[in-house]
């Protein structure tokens, strides 16, 4: 006959069971979702210069500074397996150097329950924008997208890029005064 | 150690069937409604605590031997006075 410890492990191997089977519901019951959302960026003000990246060599690399506008609401995107979001917004360019160029200039978590509605006017980048040569002095296509790592609680980690991209150039001179 | 001892810790067999379908019952029942609820409010921690609460309730329920799986117990024969001799032989008291 069962012990009072057989029992016991009895009733938690079921719950467990029956907690696995829940949380595959919650991932099955997200995994078709669209995540995708329309983002609004604009550039304000976009200088480049010519300054030595000491972190990679003593060699001069184009430097560009950017200040820019993003508009969002993220609020559909959260449910019940959607823990938080890690924005980032990435620069893309073609250089001579190089096919394709992506450097990340800015990036914010957002845990639910905080405001997901973003609305910022002449951001400041989190980050330098180096080119690994003198690829954006006058370059005619930069491209920024915002992109979205989704943090759930069961599956897969999304990344999802808004709709919504904004491409600009660089001046053809470099800025060589103190900002 | 006598009164430790003398505490019941068995279930009799239709009990221990009644316990463990009981708690099988219980626990899946607040798995769907938790289930149900958290895709309601969209909070799946909601539904792992009702489930949790199901768990603590079949705890309580099916892990102690409450008296309602006692009520059959199993009608052991009495046991034999010491000295009287089995038809089948000589080995007494070794044998069941």
């Amino acid at each position: 006959m069962h012990s009072v410890l057989q029992r016991g492990n009895a009733i938690v191997a079921y719950t467990i069971s029956v907690l696995a089977f829940l949380t595959f519901t919650c991932f099955a019951s997200t995994f078709f979702l669209d995540y995708r959302t329309n983002a609004h960026i604009n550039t304000v003000k976009v200088v480049v210069k010519n300054v030595p990246d000491y972190s990679a060599s003593r060699l001069k690399n184009d430097l560009g500074f950017l200040t820019f506008d993003l508009q969002t609401n993220l609020t559909d995107i959260f449910n019940w397996n959607v823990k938080q979001l890690f924005l980032y917004l990435t620069a893309e360019y073609e250089t001579p150097d190089n096919k394709l160029n992506q450097v990340i200039l800015w990036d914010k978590i957002i845990l639910r329950g905080e405001n997901a509605v973003l609305d910022f006017k002449n951001m400041n980048t989190k980050y330098y924008f180096w080119d690994d040569g003198n690829g954006l002095r006058a370059n005619p296509n930069v491209t920024l997208t915002l992109t979205w790592n989704i943090i759930p609680n069961a599956g897969l980690l999304p990344f999802v890029t808004a709709y919504g991209s904004h491409s600009f150039k660089f001046p053809n001179e470099y800025t060589v005064s103190r900002m | 150690m006598d009164f430790i001892n003398s505490i019941p810790t068995h279930m009799d067999f239709e009990g221990q069937a009644r316990a463990e379908k009981l708690s099988r019952i219980i626990i899946t029942l607040f798995g769907a409604v938790g289930l149900i609820w958290g895709y309601i409010i969209q909070q799946f921690s909601q539904t792992v605590y009702i489930l949790g609460a199901g768990f603590v309730l079949a705890a309580l329920l099916t892990i102690p031997p409450w008296p309602m799986y006692r009520r059959k117990p199993l009608n052991w024969q009495k046991a034999r006075p010491i000295g009287e001799h089995s038809p089948s032989g000589s080995k007494k008291g070794k044998k069941k």
